[in-house]
């Protein structure tokens, strides 16, 4: 049987057994999995802490077998984020984003800047504090990468450009909206420099997270918008948002 | 076929419900019992229905216990300053296994998993604050699993005792012994470097 191997970044793992560990891993090339690792928790050897959430490792797997599972054969750790692990606000950060990917790239669809990005924001996050900057890049640039970008500098229904007043968002319309192309019910009223400052922030390169600085009104606007467009696109709610929620409180006004 | 005996079919089912037991495995089980004497099966039987009676979560630290409270909680010569804390009671069985710990332990009951949706009101941290709150602890040793489940209870842990003005310890991290440096991960050898001890 073929083996394949691939960078990987571990999102989680399930105890199987006595042993075995259920392991869901993001590959640059392969998309997301899930492999059976038999005998992980027994034997340090051949995996190591290589199997741990938020580590980078060259993972080596056989293809999916008739229950979906690759079998894992072996892991070379290249980084385990260990600066991750030593923050609370940074673990929740991080276990909010890997979910993230699970939920916004379905399994076995290979996307390789959905993984450059991953780990762009876990080698950010291990050296420096999670911030709503990064968070909210995280989540415009994989909402982009999804295929799921909104319009935001001209109205989605009638095409004008934005003068500075009257902007309105509404996600299941498609992004932003003018007062004449309102529906007849409640939608975010948004300013252009929030809408200025998520299309500028995808100009930049993907990988890049130092460096921004939003304004408290434009994170709290910004957060507004990227989460309708969340809630619109995930299937179920992300259960890391809980504890997220009580480490990165939204800045007051 | 098998399912038609319809007293198989439920214990196979029984023991399908079992953590890491599917149909395959709860089958030869099955087969097992029905080959044992009767004694035997009756013994199981009796075994089963005598831990569900009479074993039970002790209401001080939530260690598995006959006694009300547990024996290690009535112990006058556990020192009561002393307080470790762990996931699972099994994690108890392994520190007591050691002989080094003469404090008195809490069980939490798991730990925290922001990608499992598993929060603090879902592990004994209430109890554990409770407890606090009784002022006799005055050192509390976080000695939850080196996972990233384990480290984010403790780090949750720690923040949330600290400013009691309690002394906070971890359960100190390295090389095992009788191991070979040249087997051991780059995060574990990473971790000891970084904890080294004056020789």
């Amino acid at each position: 049987m073929r083996i394949l191997n691939n960078p990987a970044i571990i999102i989680r793992h399930l105890n199987y057994g006595e042993a075995d560990r259920i392991v869901t891993f993001f590959t640059r090339d392969h998309g997301l999995l899930k492999g059976f690792a038999r005998g992980a928790r027994k034997s340090r050897k051949r995996f190591g802490a290589a199997l741990e959430p938020f580590s980078e490792a060259r993972l080596y797997w056989t293809e999916p077998t008739g229950d979906g599972l690759a079998a894992l054969k072996e892991a070379e750790l290249t980084d385990l984020h260990l600066g991750l692990r030593q923050d609370l606000d940074i673990i929740s950060l991080a276990s909010y984003a890997c979910e993230l990917v699970e939920g916004l790239i379905g399994e076995g669809h290979p996307h390789p800047e959905a993984f450059d990005l991953l780990k762009a924001l876990l080698d950010h996050l291990n050296h420096n504090e999670p911030t709503w900057e990064a968070r909210l890049l995280f989540e415009i640039r994989l909402i982009t990468l999804a295929g799921y970008a909104p319009h935001f500098l001209h109205c989605s229904k009638c095409g004008i450009t934005f003068s500075d007043r009257g902007i309105f968002f509404e996600a299941e319309l498609g992004g932003s909206l003018c007062p004449q192309c309102l529906p007849g019910r409640k939608v975010l009223s948004v300013s252009l420099l929030t809408l200025g400052s998520l299309a500028r922030s995808l100009q930049t390169p993907l990988t890049l997270f130092e460096g921004f600085r939003f304004s408290s009104q434009t994170t709290r606007e910004a957060h507004a918008i990227l989460e309708q467009i969340l809630s619109l696109h995930l299937l179920h709610p992300l259960k890391s948002l809980s504890l997220l929620d009580r480490s990165m409180p939204l800045p007051s006004a | 076929m098998l399912n038609s005996i319809s007293y198989f079919a439920k214990l196979v089912a029984e023991l399908a419900k079992f953590p890491g037991v599917g149909q395959k495995t709860a089958t030869r089980l099955a087969f097992f019992i029905l080959t044992q004497p009767q004694e035997e099966a009756e013994a199981l039987a009796d075994t089963i229905r005598d831990l569900k009676r009479k074993v039970h979560f002790c209401p001080i630290c939530f260690q598995m216990t006959e006694s009300d409270p547990c024996q290690i909680c009535a112990d006058p010569r556990r020192d009561r300053n002393l307080l470790c804390i762990v996931e699972e009671p099994q994690d108890v069985l392994a520190i007591e296994r050691s002989h080094a710990f003469k404090g008195q332990y809490h069980v939490l009951h798991g730990a925290l998993s922001p990608l499992d949706g598993v929060g603090p009101e879902d592990l004994k941290i209430a109890e554990l604050e409770e407890r606090l709150q009784a002022g006799e602890i005055k050192e509390i040793l976080i000695a939850t699993n080196f996972s990233v489940k384990g480290e984010t209870t403790a780090l949750y842990l720690a923040r949330l005792i600290k400013p009691r003005g309690l002394r906070v310890t971890r359960l100190a991290h390295g090389i095992p012994l009788g191991s070979d440096l040249e087997y051991i991960d780059q995060g574990t050898v990473g971790r000891a470097i970084e904890g080294r001890q004056e020789f």
